[in-house]
């Protein structure tokens, strides 16, 4: 997705002027002249700069007729399209999921998904989901004692 | 399939190469706990926190015979951990080490949590403040430098040790106070922990620090750095060079930095008990007190009462020297 | 009985040589895996020193860090995903050079400098950790702000093509290290009353977010197209290794040099010293335009850089106990533990604890060879799995690296808004690396400004009073000043050819 520095630039100025007006809420560093609020004054002060000047650049790349908004072919073929959207997909869904169900049935559920999606034959699809879901367990939970949400296994594991 | 078993064969190495390091008992039991235990830790690893968490850990897991995971929630001046805490599931198997700054931080407008929001299970620490100078100061004790203090002009002299409104700097205040002068009379310094501030003592940023005696010990050792006194009742065995400000000044003032376990408020009676039984033998173990003693920490023990007691009076203190120096918010 | 013998006797002793190698292995899998860090590897090592005796305990975590450090490059050139925050530097131009065939050159080199840089740094070690300490003992806030000022400039020349969008990606960067706690009056920013927002901005699941997920955002993509595809080669690992270092020995002795001094300076650690590293590769190269194409020069620089920054970091923290970097924080912990209490008396007291620990590191750096060539090899068979495959493994194990970082799904979360807007930044032209080195040293620059202020009572003088700081200060504004004269040059003279 390829945007006209001009887009680019009007983000980065809506950015830091939430960012600047935001810091006139910070109390003051009691007994000081600088306080929390300087840096981020400093540096939504830079990317006003910068934004202004990408607008300048991308209305004169406007001028010789660049679009707006470029989209690349692919966001127009479905499949590659969801295959895109399947990766954060898989994540807001663990995000989603993660405490009610645990790592365990959730990780191999999203894996296999992704897996069969991909176009993977299930023969293959299911084992390797299991044991590679299986083996992180082991390494991050057990090894590394990272506390991967236990859910649905609660009272097994 | 080949990719998959060789991986496999890998992370068995591994197992075998970790299997001694990182061996846990797995001993099946009916009665709580029956499954890995999680304390949480609102500081991070390297931290004097994060150690005594550690050594705790390690002697509840040999007690209770279940893995208790140590997990570092930081952030947020100790906010994130300590939510972490009061907010978990109250079925015995999240508990925390809670520290001073549970009295502190609700009071600086951060978080509304206070001691209230906890079960207490037991005080296992607590580690005065001391005043070290650097060793080429012109100051040998602490009456030589409370009075270069009290004759130099507000904001002449710079201390530090920790952030603003963080523990030493309550310490400092509750000292000038002590003697009679304005809260802001030493200029506050922040810096991102004691480590930092005590370098900074000996790089000659700043003319005093007001962390715990066990903090700055190595600079004190190499030689860079001397320690005046420490605002305690009585002196500290590990050193015992270092005298009290009530024996040199006449100021009764003491504080401290503190930890203790505590867990959601909501725990059964049944697992606190089991908790702080095997916490009063974890604090009675040698290895304990070994560790604790080669760290130069000090150790306390208070019961869940005498614990909440104990926030209870840190909270008002903290509380009083927090809107003296107007460090106080909401 | 010397001391030094008692050393060799302590350390090849059967026991410990098993340990060493045990915790090899650890760090190296710990190293190669992203999001998990040395000093993950380091803290979980601690409960199990307790039980153990001085000499092993210490050389599990020399042997565990060293490695972990070095294999982080190993996922970076295969996945463009570093495997610790210290090979986020050169994470991009390796990943570019195993595109263009070159991934054994890489690696080899990789696994070779690394060693090597750690042995340099272990040297400094050995002769002048007191001296070196000593400097390192001089910086305050005012120099501290300076080193994160020219550790910024270092922007310019990792950035690639377009400055102004390099310039962006800084401020964003920079921008980014305001949300939380602000580092000096202690008041919430940005942080809209959420609890995780308070902690911060966690810089690694950042990078797991912006590298690695983004990457697979282009490779969903592309799967139907069978693009990318880093050919799997099986060639030997040490070709061509030779001529790298004949060629480019200069920066490797820089690099390593570099990475001493900076891991020594409490407060910045090896993924500082990658930075400044390959910026001054890049600086100095006859050929900077190579850079960014998958060129091995800055490669060898930073990689030799970051693994001498980890023997650096030992010296200030066994002459003062002043951490160097957040490993060596846990190590003063336990040598307090094993009654090796730091300090210039280290030295003198226990001496063949000490030269034990230099031993091991030695030794570390030597079996790093081998065992890296090891875990490169099997490593390498990952990348002949399937596409179809890969790329959702690769998303798991970025979503439980993010996960560890923060023990909450706070850190999954900031690695999923990082890889959609890293993957949209690198769309439109705007570098991601630059950003990444923005959140390394905004806190640094910010925090040091500030108590700096406070310490001189608002006058800016004081940032070229001390000696150092004066010295530091305006080598930092002549190089602006230079860079600032040659970009007006360029654009006088551009108009005038055209």
């Amino acid at each position: 997705m390829r945007v006209n520095d001009a887009v680019l630039g009007l983000a980065l100025l809506l950015l830091a002027g939430t960012m600047i007006w935001l810091t006139t809420y910070f109390p003051s560093f009691p007994g000081q002249d600088y306080g929390p609020e300087l840096f981020p004054r400093l540096l939504g002060g830079g990317l006003v700069l910068c934004g202004l000047l990408l607008v300048g650049r991308g209305l004169a790349a406007r001028r010789r007729g660049e679009a707006w908004v470029e989209l690349a072919p692919w966001w127009f073929r479905g499949g590659q399209a969801l295959s895109f959207l399947s990766m954060p997909l898989a994540v807001v869904a663990y995000l989603l999921f993660a405490e009610t169900l645990g790592f365990i049935p959730l990780a191999f559920a999203l894996l296999l998904a992704l897996f069969l999606w991909f176009g993977e034959r299930p023969v293959r699809a299911v084992p390797v989901a299991l044991v590679a879901t299986l083996v992180v367990h082991w390494f991050f939970s057990g090894m590394m004692r990272v506390p991967l949400p236990r859910g649905l296994l609660n009272d097994i594991l | 399939m080949n990719e998959v078993s060789r991986r496999g064969l890998m992370a068995f190495g591994v197992a075998a190469g970790a299997a001694g390091l990182l061996a846990r008992p797995a001993l099946a039991q009916s009665r709580y706990p029956t499954r890995p235990i999680t304390l949480l830790c609102p500081w991070g690893a390297g931290g004097g926190t994060d150690a005594t968490a550690r050594i705790i850990g390690a002697l509840l897991e040999k007690d209770l015979g279940q893995p208790i995971n140590v997990v570092n929630r930081t952030g947020g001046n100790g906010v994130v951990g300590h939510s972490a805490i009061a907010t978990a599931q109250p079925d015995g198997y999240t508990i925390g080490i809670i520290t001073v700054e549970i009295a502190m931080l609700h009071h600086a407008g951060l978080t509304n949590l206070t001691y209230k929001d906890y079960r207490p299970l037991a005080l296992m620490n607590e580690d005065p403040p001391g005043v070290q100078v650097s060793a080429s100061s012109p100051y040998k004790d602490i009456k030589e430098l409370a009075e270069a203090i009290k004759a130099a002009p507000a904001g002449k002299m710079k201390a530090s040790g920790t952030g603003q409104g963080g523990i030493w700097h309550l310490a400092l205040i509750g000292w000038l106070q002590a003697m009679g002068l304005k809260p802001d009379h030493v200029r506050w310094v922040p810096s991102n922990g004691a480590a930092p501030a005590m370098q900074d003592l000996a790089a000659g940023g700043v003319d005093i620090v007001t962390c715990s005696v066990p903090e700055a010990r190595a600079m004190l050792d190499a030689g860079r750095a001397r320690s005046l006194a420490i605002m305690a009742p009585q002196r500290n065995p590990q050193f015992d060079t270092v005298p009290t400000l009530n024996e040199k000044l006449g100021i009764s003032y003491s504080t401290g930095a503190w930890r203790g376990i505590a867990a959601p408020r909501g725990l059964p009676d049944e697992m606190a008990k089991t908790i702080t039984a095997a916490l009063e033998r974890a604090y009675k173990a040698k290895e304990f007190t070994d560790f604790m003693n080669a760290r130069g920490f000090g150790t306390v023990w208070a019961d869940p009462d005498g614990f909440a007691t104990f926030m209870g009076r840190s909270d008002a203190a903290m509380g009083e020297a927090m809107r003296a120096a107007g460090l106080a918010r909401g | 009985m010397d001391p030094i013998l008692t050393a060799f006797g302590l350390v090849f002793d059967p026991s410990v040589m098993l340990v060493i190698l045990g915790a090899a292995v650890f760090g190296m899998f710990v190293g190669a895996m992203p999001g998990l860090t040395a000093t993950m590897a380091t803290a979980l090592l601690v409960p199990v020193t307790f039980f153990m005796d001085p000499v092993p305990a210490l050389g599990a975590i020399v042997t565990a860090t060293a490695m972990a450090i070095f294999a982080g490059d190993i996922p970076a050139a295969m996945l463009r995903m570093p495997g610790t925050p210290a090979s986020a530097a050169y994470a991009d131009e390796s990943y570019l050079m195993a595109r263009k065939g070159q991934l054994d050159l890489n690696l080899g080199v990789n696994v070779v400098f690394s060693a090597l840089g750690g042995i340099v740094g272990v040297f400094f070690l050995v002769l002048c950790a007191p001296s070196l300490a000593e400097m390192a003992l001089n910086f305050s806030s005012f120099e501290y702000f300076w080193l994160a000022c020219l550790g910024l400039t270092c922007a310019v020349f990792i950035g690639t093509g377009d400055p102004l969008k390099g310039f962006v990606s800084l401020l964003l960067g920079l921008a980014i290290v305001c949300i939380g706690i602000d580092p000096a009056a202690g008041v919430p920013r940005f942080t809209f009353d959420n609890v995780d927002l308070m902690s911060g901005v966690n810089f690694i699941a950042v990078m797991i977010g912006a590298f690695a997920v983004s990457e697979l955002l282009r490779g969903a993509v592309d799967l139907h197209r069978q693009g990318h595809v880093i050919v799997p080669q099986v060639g030997n690992v040490f070709r061509g290794v030779g001529g790298v270092m004949r060629r480019y020995w200069l920066n490797f002795i820089r690099g390593s040099l570099m990475g001493t001094l900076i891991g020594a300076l409490p407060g910045a650690g090896a993924d500082i010293a990658a930075w400044v590293s390959y910026a001054m590769a890049k600086r100095f190269s006859r050929t900077p335009e190579k850079f960014g194409t998958g060129h091995v020069e800055g490669v060898v620089e930073a990689g030799a850089s970051n693994n001498s920054a980890v023997a650096g970091a030992w010296i200030p923290a066994l002459v003062f106990g002043i951490p160097g970097d957040s490993i060596t924080a846990i190590v003063i912990g336990v040598l307090y533990m094993k009654g090796m209490n730091p300090g210039p008396t280290v030295f003198t007291e226990n001496p063949q604890f000490i030269y034990a620990v230099f031993i091991i590191f030695i030794l570390a750096n030597i079996i790093m060879v081998p065992l890296g060539w090891a875990a490169i090899k099997s490593m390498k068979q990952v990348l002949r799995i399937p596409r179809t495959i890969l790329l959702p493994l690769i998303l798991l194990f970025c979503i439980v690296g993010a996960f560890a970082m923060t023990n909450s799904n706070y850190g999954i979360v900031l690695m999923l808004i990082f890889g959609v807007l890293g993957w949209f930044m690198e769309e439109n032209g705007v570098p991601v690396a630059p950003m990444i080195l923005g959140l390394v040293l905004g806190e640094m620059l910010e925090q040091n400004f500030m108590t700096s202020m406070i310490k001189s009572d608002g006058l800016w003088l004081a940032f070229f009073e001390r000696p150092i700081a004066g010295a530091l200060g305006a080598l930092t504004l002549l190089i602006w000043l230079l860079m600032l004269g040659r970009g007006a040059l360029t654009a006088l003279r551009r108009p005038a050819q055209a």
